[in-house]
């Protein structure tokens, strides 16, 4: 394994006292917290502040935790108004004091860096004056980050001033790209506000990346989600991380999620390591094609069997299952790393010495080899004796994997319009077959027409899927 | 008394009938393994194998389901057809089937003749079981057995193998010292008439406890009990062991020595009578099957 180092942010655990939170998350088996400093969690102007940090350092040590001080604590410094005064206020006394004791807790806890942001621009405030104050703001926090040999990670945080990496890496250059100063890179961010996706973010922040933070997002939605539940390709996020050789932490920052919080935690990391998994099981076919004969079968333990869309599509017939999305990276790797005539051999032998599921892992996939390549006909021709394989099988899962995008642009009409007709028999939801409404045509209006005569000439009942057909076609 | 819960770490389900299954599960069997072995009628192919290791993947797994029993598996080359040129080739088509879900072990593997092409064979699915970090099951010769044992732990040992992820089977009193002395697990497979009974079983548990011991049934296509395992449970209680102790020797045990391939899939089974689910289309129903639309 690749062995990324994986926290998890304290402000995930707001309903947990910290020492709990510290232990829950350790027995899940992170590696690591991001801490926010905040009331309940190692307040920053509590009287006692040395002796319950270096409780809570012994606290950590003893759990094999590493740890990172983040600093976005809502209404710490300013009870009425979230996240005031900022490094762009008027008055940031009050934004620099609390960073500069955080850089001292952070020392004391022995932390890998202190994480900030810049604060949001208040409408009227120039941007020059704006930037000139964040300058200052930064350059006193790192005098005391200096002092105490502590890291600090500037974070591009959406709607903030500095909301994108580009900006972020600026402000360091600006300020003579001081060694001490990097950046925190939240992928979700990434999704909702970067031209790039998190991936190249990763790349492009390289040595500079001291701290991450994990969480999928939607495009154009500052919402931190849990893994799947947005557009973030994690396996390929997770990867880059790896490709940059990053050895920092990287935390899960989910802090809207504390009414659940060791569940979400627990559901979390099995999604990460699943996803490290399959990035590192693309590595190793990119490196030894014929590793894919051992990793292939493996999917389903390592990346999970559950379908991806449990509330509308319980089976996984539709939109297949985390081991089917999983094989589907592994056989794209696979035609990355192996010419045409090699791949089929290879492919075909995945479907001949594959369980059900691993069948069905390459049948729901073909489309992601290069079967359009006119170089690669040979892939598509095995593509096609494996979907004629599936279609004469009476597993539901198999046929409705049988029926996705590959066969709807290369089976012919004869056989698919047999593979329709079979749905409708053994009750895989239409919803399963690619292109259905492109490639409906005359003859199959008519095999399904006949089909449902005959079903209530016997007297039974008509599936609902055969009349969506019929409707479809304007029958 | 408590029910036992029962988990046979050797039995051949293929050979068996739906009866079995049924008696199985009233008798507390909720998890098995079928080691991959030979089927009485010699192959002649590779082929023939491949269909084999499919059918303990596939249709068994479904079938022991069905009845409400996990079903697992061992693969590997045995070590009777080790011996014929025309299936030696089959060890490279093994790995892909040590990697699939509910493949816990390597095996059965070891001497059944003590020729060369079965300690060549033997050497290499051991080197496999390392390279896939799974336990291996080693079966031992009928004929001149405590000899044979010695050779295989000497196999054993050559091999780099962690003793604690191999189990030795079949012992009886006078190979189960070797054994013990190993490292290894202990395997017995109790039957009707010959190799172990249930009565020498309790002896040899007095005298070696309970700790790396495996009992099964080894039922297959010949004279054979599938209940074996839950009558040495019985003959334990009746000679003052207690049920920590039957459930230790008969649940516990094999899923700490299976439980190191990481694959045991024991999350208990909805139902205990068969339904209309199918496998592949096929049903282990005969008669009557619900609609299924078609």
């Amino acid at each position: 394994m690749s062995g990324l180092r994986l926290g998890y942010g304290t402000n995930g655990f707001a309903s947990h006292r910290l020492d709990d939170a510290l232990d829950v998350i350790a027995g899940l088996g992170y590696d690591g917290v991001a801490l926010t400093l905040d009331h309940a969690h190692l307040d920053p102007f509590a009287a006692d502040l040395p002796g319950r940090t270096s409780a809570v350092a012994a606290r950590l040590g003893r759990l094999g935790l590493g740890v990172v001080v983040e600093t976005g604590a809502r209404y710490l410094l300013d009870p009425w108004r979230k996240h005031q005064p900022t490094l762009l206020s008027a008055e940031p006394v009050a934004r620099v004091d609390f960073l500069r004791r955080a850089v001292r807790v952070a020392a004391d806890l022995g932390a890998e860096c202190v994480s900030f942001w810049s604060g949001v621009k208040e409408p009227g405030l120039a941007d020059e004056t704006a930037w000139q104050r964040l300058r200052d703001g930064v350059s006193a926090v790192l005098e005391e980050a200096t002092e105490r040999g502590v890291r600090l990670a500037l974070e591009p945080e959406p709607g903030h001033f500095v909301q994108h990496l580009d900006q972020a890496l600026r402000l360091r250059h600006d300020l003579g790209s001081p060694e001490l100063l990097g950046i925190t890179l939240d992928v979700g961010h990434c999704v909702a506000v970067e031209p790039v996706d998190a991936a190249e973010c990763v790349r492009r922040a390289g040595a500079l990346l001291f701290n991450v933070q994990l969480d999928d997002m939607l495009p154009g939605v500052h919402e931190h989600l849990e893994f799947g539940a947005g557009e973030l390709d994690l396996t390929a996020t997770l990867a880059a991380l790896t490709g940059i050789g990053y050895t920092g932490l990287a935390a899960v920052e989910l802090p809207r999620h504390s009414h659940a919080a060791p569940e979400v935690a627990r559901r979390s990391l099995a999604a990460l390591r699943a996803a490290e998994w399959t990035g590192d099981a693309e590595r190793r076919i990119a490196a030894d094609p014929a590793s894919v004969r051992t990793l292939f079968p493996a999917a389903g333990r390592k990346a999970g069997r559950a379908p991806l869309h449990p509330e509308t599509d319980p089976q996984g017939l539709v939109h297949g299952t985390r081991d089917d999305e999983a094989r589907g990276r592994l056989l794209a790797a696979l035609a990355r790393a192996l010419p045409p005539e090699d791949l089929a051999k290879e492919v075909g032998e995945l479907y001949r010495y594959g369980d059900g599921a691993e069948r069905r892992g390459v049948l729901r996939n073909l489309h992601r080899l290069p079967t359009g390549d006119p170089e690669y006909s040979v892939v598509r021709d095995t593509g096609l004796r494996l979907v004629e394989d599936a279609l004469r099988a009476n597993d539901t899962g198999l046929v409705a994997a049988a029926l996705g995008p590959f066969a709807a642009a290369h089976l012919d009409a004869h056989s698919w319009r047999h593979g329709v007709l079979k749905c409708l028999f053994v009750g895989v939801p239409v919803a399963a077959v690619a292109g259905l409404a492109e490639r409906t045509d005359d003859e199959l209006v008519r095999m399904v027409t006949d089909y449902v005569a005959e079903r209530k000439a016997a007297g039974r009942d008509v599936p609902p899927d055969a009349d969506a057909i019929l409707q479809e076609a304007g029958q | 008394m408590s029910a036992m819960r029962i988990f046979d770490p050797h039995i051949h389900m293929t050979s068996r009938t739906t009866d079995d299954y049924e008696a199985m599960y009233a008798a507390g069997v909720r998890a098995l393994v079928e080691p991959a072995f030979w089927l009485g009628q010699p192959r002649t192919s590779v082929g023939s194998f491949v269909d084999y290791f499919d059918g303990l993947i596939g249709w068994e797994r479904f079938r022991a389901a069905q009845f409400g029993i996990r079903h697992h598996c061992t693969i590997a080359l045995n070590p009777k057809e080790a011996n014929d040129p025309r299936c030696a080739d089959v060890l490279d088509v093994l790995p892909r089937y040590l990697a699939k879900d509910g493949v816990v072990a390597v095996g059965e593997v070891g001497y059944d003749s003590m020729t060369a092409a079965e300690e060549k064979a033997f050497q290499r699915q051991l080197a496999m079981a390392v390279e896939h970090e799974l336990p291996v099951l080693v079966h031992t010769p009928h004929r001149d057995k405590r000899s044979g044992t010695q050779r295989t732990l000497d196999v054993v040992r050559e091999s780099g193998i962690a003793p604690e992820l191999v189990v030795v089977d079949h012992l009886n009193e006078l190979t189960v010292g070797l054994v013990a002395e190993s490292g290894c697990w202990m395997g017995f497979s109790i039957y009707p008439d010959t190799k172990m009974d249930e009565h020498r079983m309790v002896t040899i548990l007095r005298e070696y406890g309970t700790d790396r011991v495996l009992v099964n049934s080894a039922a297959d296509w010949g004279r054979s009990d599938p209940l074996k395992t839950k009558y040495t449970g019985e003959a334990m209680l009746a000679a003052g062991f207690t049920e920590d102790d039957v459930d230790k020797v008969l649940w516990r045990n094999p899923v700490e020595f299976y439980g190191q391939s990481g694959k045991l899939l024991l999350d208990p089974l909805e139902q205990a009578a068969p339904t209309g689910e199918t496998f592949e289309g096929n049903s282990v129903l005969r008669g009557a099957r619900p609609d299924s639309g078609a």
